[in-house]
């Protein structure tokens, strides 16, 4: 509907291609540079994969440290939230003059974006721990390291997961956003060669190609969250049709 | 919250001893706020080596705090005051079966074995036999939400019973069962003695009959300020007389 509205619009205003072009020929594009892509979008996933899995671990092991001591909760907490607050656009040349036009600083950049709402998520689900479940293992003569193991780590789970599936739906677009301000190779490369031939049809197959990856990235991470918590049951949906008389 | 260490040396002597497992004197606990509650006022409840005892009283009164006191928990926000002696070894059973739903049922029965630091083979083994004799065999791989009422309690009691610690306190263990599958819990729970071998159990509960077929003495609460009104022995022959002055201890004003 939307594409038919937008192919019928472009033609009948006589817009001029390089401002906007027809879906038709975004098609015709995509058939086009689609074997020529394929290394671009290797790289791109490549770094918003890594990225993604070092986020994880670094904000999971955050989160753990600012469980176990408090004192680091207040000293490093704020100094977490203080990086998140500097632009990407700031960060990269940074990054890259201390890390080179490699894979590393578009691996960092990522992992940057992505560990902020694992650690955020993950911290308010340790600190919410079920009293319940910690009195229990506490009236069986369990040590804080006790409580740790078997009730703190395993009942942020669910939270870090769900921390990460946000975490997921940034993590191309960051890489991308990295890419595009100093890299060889990699769908933002593509983009920003696109854009200096005024070549809008590429920069929309880009954007079609980024919006379509990060929806895999994100079922992705939903499967692996759900195999990661089996024991969470699916919520029951309310039968419907049975209106009380 | 636990205060001191236990006198008394948990040796394997059949009961009946003199030597207290767990001793709280004018034991009083509020919980400050808007609407302030006295939950138990000046209790004192002496348990001995190899006795069980079961306390027995109307909802609300204070069961549940004793307990908590006794196992060295103090409840959130609560001002406790008295002497309380209770040992380091405790194992407690709360009312609400506190079941971790992220793990199995047989890893969760584990949960106190592994804190008491047991062989985890060992346990292991022990916890199937124990799967058998609750009634809950095949259920080994369940998860806790796929469990019954009655299950989850029967797992709680086999989570609390299985590190083996010398003194028990389960809070109302078969409140969630049918007449006949608590009637086999409580078979179960006098035959293996748990009182016995040095070690003592303290059991509440609100079933009169329960009370008198199990424990040695049975502490009767009265309502809200839980104090105790009754401190009764059960005798070995006969439990008639002490089912009347249970009931009476229970219903003051004897509507009967
Ligand atoms: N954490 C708490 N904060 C405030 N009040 C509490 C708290 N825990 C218990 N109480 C109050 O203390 C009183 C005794 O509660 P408790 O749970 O010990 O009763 P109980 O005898 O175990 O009752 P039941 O037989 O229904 O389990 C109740 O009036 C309750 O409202
Ligand atoms: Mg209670």
């Amino acid at each position: 509907m939307l594409l038919v509205g937008w192919e019928v619009g472009v033609r009948l205003s006589d817009l001029p291609a390089f401002v906007l072009p027809p879906p038709s020929q975004v098609a015709r594009t995509a058939v086009e540079v689609a074997p020529l892509l394929g290394d671009d979008v290797a790289t791109t996933l490549t770094e918003a994969g890594l990225g993604l899995l070092v986020g994880a671990v670094v904000g999971l092991l955050l989160a753990v440290l600012i469980a176990a001591f408090p004192l680091v909760s207040d000293t490093v907490y704020p100094l977490v939230t203080l990086t998140q607050t500097v632009p990407t656009v700031v960060l990269a040349p940074l990054l890259i003059l201390w890390a080179g036009f490699g894979l590393l600083p578009k691996v960092v950049l990522v992992a940057l974006t992505a560990f902020f709402p694992v650690l955020v998520a993950s911290v308010t689900a340790m600190a919410a721990v079920d009293a319940e479940h910690a009195e229990m293992v506490a009236g069986l003569g369990g040590t804080r390291r006790h409580q740790f193991w078997l009730v703190q780590l395993p009942a942020s789970v669910p939270g870090a997961l769900g921390g990460l599936r946000v975490a997921a739906t940034y993590a191309i677009g960051a890489a991308v956003v990295a890419e595009y301000l100093a890299g060889q190779s990699g769908l933002g490369v593509f983009v920003q060669r696109s854009r200096k031939g005024y070549e809008v049809d590429q920069i929309l197959v880009a954007v079609a190609l980024v919006a379509g990856l990060t929806g895999l990235l994100f079922l992705l991470v939903d499967g692996l969250a759900r195999l990661a918590t089996p024991w969470q049951r699916p919520s029951s949906t309310p039968r419907p049709g049975r209106t009380p008389a | 919250m636990r205060h001191g260490p236990m006198t008394s040396s948990l040796s394997t002597e059949a009961p009946p001893t003199s030597t207290p497992a767990l001793e709280v004197a004018g034991l009083t606990v509020t919980f400050p706020g808007a609407r302030e509650v006295v939950a138990l006022q000046d209790v004192d409840l002496q348990v001995r080596v190899g006795e069980f005892v079961a306390v027995v009283g109307p909802s609300g009164c204070g069961k549940s705090t004793l307990l908590r006191v006794l196992a060295g928990l103090t409840p959130a926000g609560a001002r406790v005051s008295g002497r309380t002696t209770v040992g380091p070894a405790t194992a407690w059973m709360p009312q609400r079966d506190g079941l971790l739903p992220w793990r199995r049922a047989l890893p969760n029965a584990l949960v106190g074995a592994r804190i008491a630091g047991q062989d985890r083979a060992t346990a292991d083994a022990r916890a199937r036999e124990l799967f058998d004799e609750f009634g809950l065999t095949g259920f080994e791989r369940a998860w806790t939400h796929e469990l019954s009422g009655g299950m989850r309690q029967r797992l709680a009691l086999l989570r609390t019973c299985l590190p083996g610690r010398p003194v028990l306190l389960l809070d109302e263990p078969f409140g969630a069962l049918d007449a006949i599958t608590r009637r086999r819990m409580n078979a179960w729970l006098a035959g293996v003695d748990l009182a016995g071998h040095g070690r003592a159990v303290v059991l509440v509960t609100h079933d009169v009959d329960e009370a008198l077929l199990l424990a040695d003495r049975v502490v009767v609460l009265s309502d809200r300020p839980g104090r105790v009104v009754l401190d009764l022995r059960v005798p070995r022959d006969g439990t008639d007389g002490a089912r009347r002055s249970l009931l009476e201890a229970l219903d003051p004003e004897g509507t009967s």
